[in-house]
């Protein structure tokens, strides 16, 4: 007896599962001793491993007796999750109930730095379109730069399924990656003059803000959403949902279970399930390496964004009422890394600058113009492919 | 120019005004709120301020 027989997992390695097992181990590393996004990158990670020894039966397999297919588990969990869009819905109600909208409703005009901060989702989708990808593939990597890994695989699952791995390992790696990417972005784009602006002046952070106003903003945003874009709405309605059931205040259980119970078994299996998608024969290819690449060009196109449209709002403000240029990072939907950065930031420059309540509001904008983004993107594909 | 890249750049363009009119709708939504819905301080029979809060008991 051979060693095919023995052990046909061995027999049948190849070079790129070992690759994809050493992957898995450096996800795994980076989740457990690094710390980077390790509720996600763990799965994966683990995930990589479980997928990529020959004959794994959790994915599914040619049975070599009677030559049918034999489904695995994680192929199961991707049809009933990912295909369906189960997963990332899911993870859009526990973050609604996690979001509180209150930081917007002191400062609502930073808000509009969740809408620039998303200027890397469209030119990263360009910059795929010249490089050859069509339409389709070319959005989902785009939405790389949504710095939000629900949005992302909710895309790449509708318009290239080919590529979810890469996309999502990309999404959920650079933004755990933000403190190291966005600083020298900034730094390049202010003066140290414009770093040290400070926002005392700007809101009124002590503001109380109205149980009723918080509780018809998610229907409120629900509506207009709907109504202007109802292909946005499954991303938008269940953000929104979880959000109401956060503040309506009739369901305190029902929120905490939606914060914690529901966002940690869900994110478990959307991690290991994403995980399903990463055979060496589907991940090992020089498109991987691109869309890594295209993920890095997103997050610094999305911080170049916020960064450049404070400065052009500052051209219109008086000054003493200037924003500081820094917070325009923050409107990506990395909640609350990338505020927690540009504080850090700024107390770096002047100890006694406290940025934190203006960059948490903007990076709460962010949370919505991800999602908003994703939402236009799902409509105006398909009008125009 | 292929026409992929052409419809990209469309994409785009509507895109990123897309966004912004929308988070334009939503801080006017939010102004709208904080005008209409006020914050005022809920005050028990006793004359304390109170917070209200209340527990969903019918759980399956």
């Amino acid at each position: 007896m051979g060693l095919e027989q023995l052990m046909p997992a061995i027999a049948s390695m190849t070079w790129q599962d070992l690759v994809m097992i050493a992957i898995g181990l450096i996800l795994i590393y980076l989740a457990i001793a690094k710390n980077y996004e390790p509720t996600l990158l763990l799965p994966i990670g683990f995930g990589a491993i479980l997928v990529n020894i020959p004959f794994s039966s959790a994915i599914t397999q040619i049975d070599p007796a009677t030559g049918q297919a034999v489904e695995g588990v994680l192929n199961t969990f991707f049809n009933a999750g990912i295909v369906t869009e189960i997963f990332p819905l899911l993870i859009f109600v526990a973050i609604g109930a996690m979001i509180d909208f209150s930081p917007l409703f002191r400062n609502p005009s930073l808000l509009l730095f969740g809408a620039a901060a998303q200027f890397g989702i469209f030119m990263t989708m360009i910059f795929a379109s010249l490089l050859g990808y069509d339409l389709r593939e070319a959005a989902s990597i785009g939405i790389i730069g949504a710095a939000d890994g629900p949005t992302s695989i909710v895309v790449a699952s509708r318009f290239a399924p080919n590529l979810l791995g890469p996309i999502s390992v990309a999404a959920y790696s650079y933004m755990a990656l933000v403190p190291i990417i966005q600083p020298p972005v900034i730094r390049l784009l202010t003066s140290k003059k414009e770093r040290l602006i400070r926002m005392s002046t700007a809101g009124n952070y002590n503001k109380k803000i109205s149980k009723k106003a918080l509780i018809a903003f998610p229907i409120a945003v629900t509506i207009v959403a709907g109504i202007i874009a109802p292909s946005s709405l499954a991303l938008i309605g269940f953000l929104m949902f979880g959000n109401l059931i956060r503040e309506c205040g009739v369901l305190n259980k029902l929120s905490l279970a939606a914060q914690n119970e529901l966002a940690s078994l869900v994110t478990l299996l959307l991690g290991i399930t994403i995980a399903s998608t990463m055979t060496s024969d589907r991940f090992i290819r020089v498109d991987t390496l691109i869309i890594i690449a295209l993920g890095l060009f997103a997050f610094i196109f999305d911080t170049f964004g916020g960064v450049i449209f404070a400065k052009f709002m500052n051209l219109f403000r008086k000054e003493g009422n200037k924003i500081n240029p820094m917070i325009g990072a923050c409107g990506i939907s990395a909640f609350p890394m990338s505020a927690r950065v540009i504080h850090q930031m700024g107390q770096k420059e002047d100890p006694f600058n406290y940025l934190l309540m203006p960059a948490i509001s903007a990076n709460v904008g962010g949370q919505i113009g991800s999602v908003v983004a994703g939402g236009i993107i799902l409509t105006l594909v398909p009008l125009l492919a | 120019m292929t026409q992929a890249i052409e419809k990209a750049l469309e994409i785009a363009g509507i895109g990123i005004i897309g966004v912004f009119i929308f988070m334009a709708i939503f801080y006017l939504l939010i102004l709208a709120l904080d005008t209409f819905l006020p914050y005022k301080e809920e005050v028990s029979a006793e004359g304390n301020s109170v917070e209200v809060e209340t527990e969903d008991e019918t759980q399956n």
